[in-house]
């Protein structure tokens, strides 16, 4: 276990004001050095709680030692406060956007936390601090390695998705480039904006191609367009692996084999994918794999990329020689920690979640198909991930639709909000369904968290809104 | 009564205390911050209100009265609505009022159609206006703070929205709407006011015409600074950077102070003159508003034409598709483009664009 200098204690608090229940984590941070006595001490602590702000029982243990607690509301005038405590209380929100982001676990903040104060060394200095911060960053691209099947040098920590997508894109783009090569690179209509503008913005200056080939509804892919792309060489393709905004699984496996077959280089988006269905590349001929912590209960802002041992690229940052040069910049190590165990808690985890949550999000269309006439889900005819619901809705704007739904407490999304041309709001439903598709969209996604009260009640008021929207019954 | 107010906050002090104010009330208030112009490329320029800043602004504003808001994109309408039409006056030789061109045509549009989706009751700003229920009907008045009323900007309203909408600094001062918001604490309590045009990122107009409308456009080129007979004094950079009643940028050496009296786009001239020269005593406006029924012919009103002038007496002449005053007292530098606002006493009639305006003693 890592020492820890300080003890937090975390204790759910409810109580009620005016019949609005509101539940609390009360944290308590013990110094070193008082911990057997206030550790027992705090089990006891009773914390009196009154609007807006907390105290602590003058005859607790914990006297002198710093109570931390997270105000939900801080600063609200008198009259303000009175005017929101008249309202109505709130529904109880639910949050179905978890595609979005995901709330870090505990585990994993847990195992970040020594790297902010005690081990807060810089991995590449000589002496102990740097040595302590370099083995924990060792330890954590060897659990990425080996939950993802690939080598410990094959892995490089990033800051997130975009980035390591931007890295294995235009990173091997532009190495092409290097060698004086014209290359062309092929992504998927149904990329994240993160592939989609990388290989255009790689290619604008002419010296290379960039060409985007089609996914149908069904998550097949347009394999002759592929195959032409991989005939003008050298050829990067980028398809991703779980499709983020409807949760197609796209054929990346049968894809990769053909790009190693023809001699191409093959990047697979793998956000969405980790801890959704099986992602090894020993098992799959990846050539670079883009990875994010955020979407897998890992703090924001961490990341991987895997380079498959001996392919090149160049790197985007000058700097430092970190990440094999490919990523300069000092390590945060508290992100690799965080990020190496959030992805393998959330394999680890994986069957029996992706059974669970797929029952949820079954129930989910199911409901939703019972009780909203007229709509489409998109992507149903194709293989999907257990996490994502995407509906097309017909006769509402979309975000009109998406304001009504966190006005009635439930958090969803639409498509990119850059998108105003068309109806769905979304590139990628634009690309399966057509430019002039009239349809809104909006789509649901489950965690770990998601239980089966959610999901019923988060259809049950898309129902509502709906009508509504529709010109059915006043609000 | 308690009801849903959707309220427009452009991430300024105004709207934030009107937002406050709205809560204070009890009513069930959303936020929304239309997002009218991205600056691309020039986003770092830290133009106050409008922008993303504004949004942001908006947002933290929203977070502290933990009420919901959203961000309405009306980029598209905005372009077409009130860039266009700003850059196609300036190409004739007028000088347009894109603030009023917005609320007519694009804000208040959006936020009813929107508001009515999200179950809003009602529609609130922070413009410093009143509005008055009476046996006339609905009434648009100016503002009690007589250095910030902007009914100015609000003739162009259509009439039967103003039953729906709510202007809480209406009787305020400015100084007591800072003093909310540092009560308050709201983070744009000591933000400075925004008096330039949202969508001109770089703070002169000149450069967005030049984008728009291409530099080689005659309301760009060189062109004959003339007097009243025609006669040449001098030369002009182009005349879509002048306005009736400007004395600067016309150079030197015209013996005594001159202004611009008017721009003849067909001719690319700026024709000036003597101060006394600016004077009119008659005003033709067109593109009219009424939120009243308007005035009789021969009926006396009063009519404000430029943001904070002061309305002069007035007397209806003609009233077709354009209205005819007869001003009664001569007012200078009436600007073809601007707006006239008629008023009664305090209350709106209405509206139009100065189309033309002349005086009947030559000097």
């Amino acid at each position: 276990m890592h020492p820890h200098r300080r003890v937090v204690l975390t204790r759910r608090i409810g109580y009620e004001i005016q019949g609005i229940s509101i539940t609390h984590d009360l944290q308590v941070t013990i110094p070193a050095g008082e911990h057997d006595s206030v550790n027992r001490g705090a089990k006891r602590a009773r914390a009196s709680v009154w609007k807006g702000g907390w105290s602590v029982d003058p005859d607790s243990r914990l006297q002198g030692s710093k109570v931390h607690a997270k105000s939900y509301r801080c600063n609200l005038s008198p009259t303000l406060r009175r005017a929101r405590d008249a309202l109505p209380p709130p529904m109880n929100p639910i949050y179905l956007d978890y595609a979005a982001t995901t709330p870090v676990r505990t585990e994993v903040r847990d195992a970040m936390a020594p790297y902010f104060d005690e081990l807060f060394g810089n991995p590449s200095s000589t002496h102990r601090w740097g040595r302590q911060a370099a083995a924990a960053l060792a330890e954590a691209r060897d659990e990425v390695a080996t939950v993802l099947g690939a080598r410990f040098s094959e892995i490089l920590f990033t800051r997130g998705g975009t980035e390591s997508d931007n890295l294995g894109v235009c990173g091997r783009v532009g190495w092409h480039m290097s060698q004086g090569d014209r290359p062309t690179v092929a992504v998927s209509s149904v990329e994240h904006k993160a592939v989609l503008t990388a290989a255009k913005k790689a290619t604008a200056d002419g010296r290379g191609r960039c060409r985007v080939f089609d996914v149908r509804p069904d998550g097949s892919v347009d394999m002759d367009a592929i195959d032409a792309a991989l005939d003008e060489g050298p050829t990067v393709i980028s398809l991703m692996w779980v499709n983020n905004e409807t949760g197609i699984v796209l054929p990346v496996p049968s894809v990769a084999e053909r790009v190693r077959d023809a001699g191409g280089t093959m990047h697979t988006d793998a956000v969405q994918a980790a801890g959704k269905v099986p992602v090894r590349v020993d098992e799959v001929p990846v050539d670079l794999l883009s990875l994010a912590g955020h979407k897998i209960y890992g703090p924001k802002g961490t990341g991987a990329l895997f380079v498959r041992r001996g392919l090149e690229v160049a790197p985007l940052l000058h700097g430092g020689g970190q990440e094999r040069m490919l990523r300069p910049g000092t390590e945060d190590v508290a992100g690799a920690v965080g990020f190496a165990t959030a992805l393998r808690l959330v394999v680890e985890e994986r069957a029996v979640e992706a059974a669970r949550q797929g029952q949820l999000r079954d129930r989910l269309e199911r409901t939703i198909l019972e009780s909203v006439p007229d709509i489409r889900i998109n992507g149903g005819p194709a293989c999907r991930a257990h996490h994502v619901c995407s509906v097309g809705i017909s006769g509402v704007d979309g975000r009109s639709l998406l304001m009504s739904m966190d006005l009635e407490g439930v958090a969803a999304s639409g498509g990119s909000a850059c998108q105003s041309g068309s109806a769905s709001g979304s590139h990628v439903v634009s690309a399966l369904y057509g430019e002039t598709d009239p349809r809104a969209t909006i789509r649901f996604s489950l965690s770990r968290h998601t239980t089966e009260q959610d999901v019923v009640r988060g259809a049950e008021i898309l129902a509502r809104v709906v009508e509504r929207l529709r010109g059915g019954a006043p609000v | 009564m308690k009801s849903r107010v959707l309220v427009a906050m452009s991430g300024g002090v105004d709207s934030s205390v009107a937002a406050a104010m709205l809560v204070e009330a009890g009513h069930d208030v959303i936020g929304v911050t239309m997002k009218t112009f991205c600056y691309s490329g020039t986003e770092d320029h830290g133009k106050t209100c409008c922008g993303l800043d504004g949004i942001a602004d908006a947002r933290r504003v929203a977070v502290a009265l933990d009420i919901p808001h959203y961000v309405f994109d009306v980029e598209e309408d905005f372009n077409r609505d009130v860039i266009d039409d700003f850059v196609a006056e300036y190409a004739q030789g007028r000088t347009p009022n894109p603030c009023v061109r917005c609320n007519s045509n694009t804000k208040f549009r959006d936020l009813l159609a929107r508001g009515r989706d999200l179950g809003c009751d009602r529609i609130a700003s922070g413009h410093y206006v009143r509005v008055r229920r009476d046996e006339r009907g609905t009434a648009l008045l100016r503002g009690l703070d007589p250095d910030k009323d902007q009914s100015y900007f609000l003739w162009g309203l259509p009439a039967d929205i103003l039953p729906g909408l709510l202007f809480p600094l209406g009787e305020l001062k400015k100084s007591e709407v800072r003093a909310r918001a540092r009560a308050l604490s709201l983070v744009t309590a000591d933000k400075p006011e925004s008096q330039e045009i949202c969508f001109v990122p770089t703070g002169d107009y000149r450069d967005l015409l030049k984008t728009r409308l291409g530099a080689v456009h005659p309301a760009l080129q060189e062109g004959p600074i003339v007097d009243r007979q025609g006669r040449e004094l001098a030369r002009h950079g182009g005349y879509a950077g002048f306005t009736v009643g400007q004395r600067k940028g016309l150079g030197g050496g015209f013996g005594a102070p001159m202004y611009v009296l008017e721009i003849r786009p067909e001719e690319r001239a700026v024709v000036v003159g003597k101060r006394e020269e600016l004077h009119a005593d008659s005003v033709d406006i067109a593109g009219l508003n009424w939120l009243t029924d308007p005035p009789a012919v021969g009926s006396r009103v009063h009519v404000q034409l430029r943001y904070r002038a002061p309305a002069v007496p007035a007397v209806v002449t003609a009233l077709h598709q354009e209205l005819g005053l007869e001003l009664l007292e001569e007012v200078a530098a009436v600007t073809p483009g601007q707006s006239a606002v008629v008023f009664d006493d305090d209350r709106v009639l209405g509206g139009g664009r100065i189309v033309r305006a002349e005086s009947a003693v030559r000097v």
